[in-house]
C-alpha cells in the first residue's frame, strides 16, 4: 500500500461538464450566466462519453447552466453510466419534481447536488432573483430522497451567508443530506462584477474558515467539504489533499457546451477541444495546464512558509483579478 | 473454491502511463515497491496500490481464487510460487480485512 500522490494522474478523475450555459435563473454570483456558446447534439455528447470512458475518467459532474434545461440529459447520463462512468450533477432544483427525480434515478445518477445559498427562504430567493426558488430547491431534495438518489447540498459562501452556515447545515440535516459543499467565492462572470458587494475580505475569510473547520471537526453526521486551497495556510490545518493548491488541471477539467476543455469553469482559457484534439496530448502537454501545475511563487507568496502546501491559493481567483496564475490569491490573509 | 471479488463500491483505475514507467524502472533494477500504479477511490478517500498489488487487485474479478492468482502473478513476474505465496496471502488478507475484497462462492 502506498499513499503518496506525487506523479500526474493518467487522466482527470473528474470532468465538470457544462452541457449548456442556459439557465432559468439569474443569480448574482454566477460565473456562467453571461456566457453564450454553441451546444452539441446528443450524438456528439455520446462521442465525448466514449472518449472519457476510453481514458477511464471515473467521475462526471454535470453543472451549468442548469443541466435539466437539456432534455437529453437523461439519455447522456444513461449512456455514460452504461460506459462505466459515475454520474452526478448540480442543479438549482427548480425543474426537479418527483418525475424528474425518478428519471434521474433511472438514468444512473449516483448523486445530485442542490444549490441553496441561505436557510432563510427570502434571502435565497432574493439572491437567486426567483421568488419561490427556496421552496422548490428544498422540495427537490425531498423528491430525490424519495426516489432513492443520494443528495448533496452546495452553497457558495458570500456576504449573505458566511455568518449563518450553521443554519445551512441544519437545513441539510432536516432533509437527510449527508454531504455539504461550502464553496469559495470565485470572482468570475457575474461573481466578478458583484464581488464588491458579495465577496468577503481576506480577514473575514480567515475567520470564516477557522470557525467552519472547527464545526467540520465537531460534526459527525454530515461531511463538510471546502474547495479552497488557501485554507492550507491556516495553522494546524492537517488534511492531506490529493494534490497541493488548486486541483483544476491536476485532478479535474471542465468541458464547455461546444466540447472545449478549460482547466476549470472559472478560468476561460481553452486547452483544446475534446472532439477534435488528442486527449492525452492536451492532458500531458498543454502549456496552460503545465503552467497551472508548476506555479512559481510571486509577490507575497515568494518566501511564504505556506507556499509548499497552498501554492498561491486559488489559481482561478488570482487569474481573474490579475491575469496571472502565479500571483497570490486575493483572498489570502497573510 | 473461494473466489475473490472486489468491493463494487470502490472506483478504481490502472494509471497506464505510470504503470509503464514503473515496469521500465523495475527492469532497470530500481526499487518500485512504493510507487503506485492503481488508484482506488471510495468514501471521498483515495489509495494507491503498487505494481504487484495492482495486478493482484485487477485479478480479483470474481473468477479466481487465491491459488490461481498466485500462479498468474508468479508467471508474470517470473518468480516461483513458493517465493510469492506468503506475500500474496498477506496482501489479500489485509484487503479482506479492510472490506475492499470479499470471498464469493
Ligand atoms: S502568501 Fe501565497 S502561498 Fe502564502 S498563504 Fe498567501 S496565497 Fe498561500
Amino acid at each position: 500500500m502506498t499513499d503518496n500522490f506525487t506523479d500526474l494522474f493518467s487522466a482527470p478523475l473528474t470532468i465538470n461538464w457544462t452541457l449548456s450555459f442556459r439557465c432559468n435563473f439569474v443569480c448574482s454570483h454566477c460565473y456562467s450566466r453571461d456566457e453564450v456558446c454553441e451546444e452539441l447534439s446528443t450524438a456528439d455528447h455520446c462521442r465525448i462519453v466514449d472518449v472519457l470512458a476510453e481514458k477511464k475518467v471515473p467521475f462526471v459532474n454535470f453543472g451549468g447552466g442548469e443541466p435539466l434545461i437539456r432534455s437529453d440529459l437523461y439519455e447522456i447520463a444513461r449512456y455514460a453510466t452504461k460506459k462505466g462512468l459515475n454520474v452526478s450533477m448540480n442543479s438549482n432544483g427548480w425543474l426537479l419534481d418527483a418525475e424528474a427525480a425518478k428519471s434521474l434515478m433511472e438514468s444512473g445518477f449516483r448523486s445530485v447536488g442542490i444549490s441553496i445559498d441561505s436557510a432563510e427562504a427570502a434571502l435565497h430567493d432574493d439572491f437567486r432573483d426567483q421568488p419561490g426558488s427556496f421552496e422548490r430547491a428544498v422540495a427537490a431534495l425531498d423528491h430525490l430522497q424519495a426516489a432513492g438518489v443520494k443528495t448533496t447540498m452546495s452553497s457558495v459562501i458570500s456576504r449573505i451567508n458566511y455568518r449563518h452556515f450553521r443554519e445551512l447545515l441544519e437545513l441539510a440535516r432536516t432533509h437527510g443530506v449527508k454531504q455539504v459543499y461550502l464553496h469559495n467565492f470565485k470572482c468570475s462572470g457575474r461573481g466578478f462584477r458583484n464581488r464588491q458587494e458579495l465577496d468577503l475580505s481576506p480577514e473575514e475569510w480567515k475567520a470564516f474558515y477557522l470557525e467552519a473547520l472547527k464545526v467540520k471537526n465537531e460534526t459527525e453526521d454530515i461531511a463538510i467539504s471546502f474547495d479552497d486551497p488557501v485554507i492550507a495556510s491556516l495553522p494546524g490545518y492537517e488534511e492531506n489533499p490529493l494534490v497541493k493548491g488548486s486541483s483544476c488541471g491536476k485532478l479535474s477539467l471542465h468541458l464547455r457546451p461546444n466540447g472545449d476543455l478549460t482547466p476549470c469553469g472559472f478560468i476561460p482559457l481553452v486547452v483544446g477541444n475534446i472532439l477534435t484534439d488528442d486527449f492525452d496530448t492536451l492532458w500531458y502537454d498543454s502549456p496552460i495546464l503545465q503552467k497551472m501545475r508548476h506555479k512559481e511563487a510571486k509577490g507575497k507568496c515568494n518566501g511564504c512558509g505556506a507556499f509548499e502546501q497552498c501554492l498561491g491559493g486559488c489559481t482561478a481567483r488570482a487569474f481573474a483579478t490579475t491575469g496571472d496564475f502565479c500571483e497570490p490569491d486575493p483572498h489570502c490573509w497573510k | 473454491m473461494s473466489l475473490l471479488v472486489r468491493n463494487p463500491d470502490i472506483v478504481w483505475r490502472t494509471e497506464q502511463r505510470r504503470e509503464q514507467e514503473v515496469i521500465e524502472a523495475l527492469e532497470r533494477g530500481e526499487e518500485v515497491a512504493e510507487r503506485g500504479t492503481v488508484i482506488l477511490m471510495f468514501s471521498g478517500m483515495m489509495h494507491q496500490l503498487n505494481l504487484v498489488g495492482g495486478k493482484i487487485w485487477a485479478l480479483c474479478d470474481g473468477s479466481r481464487d487465491e491459488s490461481a492468482i498466485v500462479d498468474l502473478i508468479a508467471a508474470e513476474f517470473e518468480a516461483s510460487r513458493e517465493e510469492l505465496a506468503g506475500d500474496v496471502n498477506e496482501f489479500i488478507a489485509d484487503l479482506l480485512q479492510r472490506g475492499w475484497l470479499r470471498h464469493d462462492g
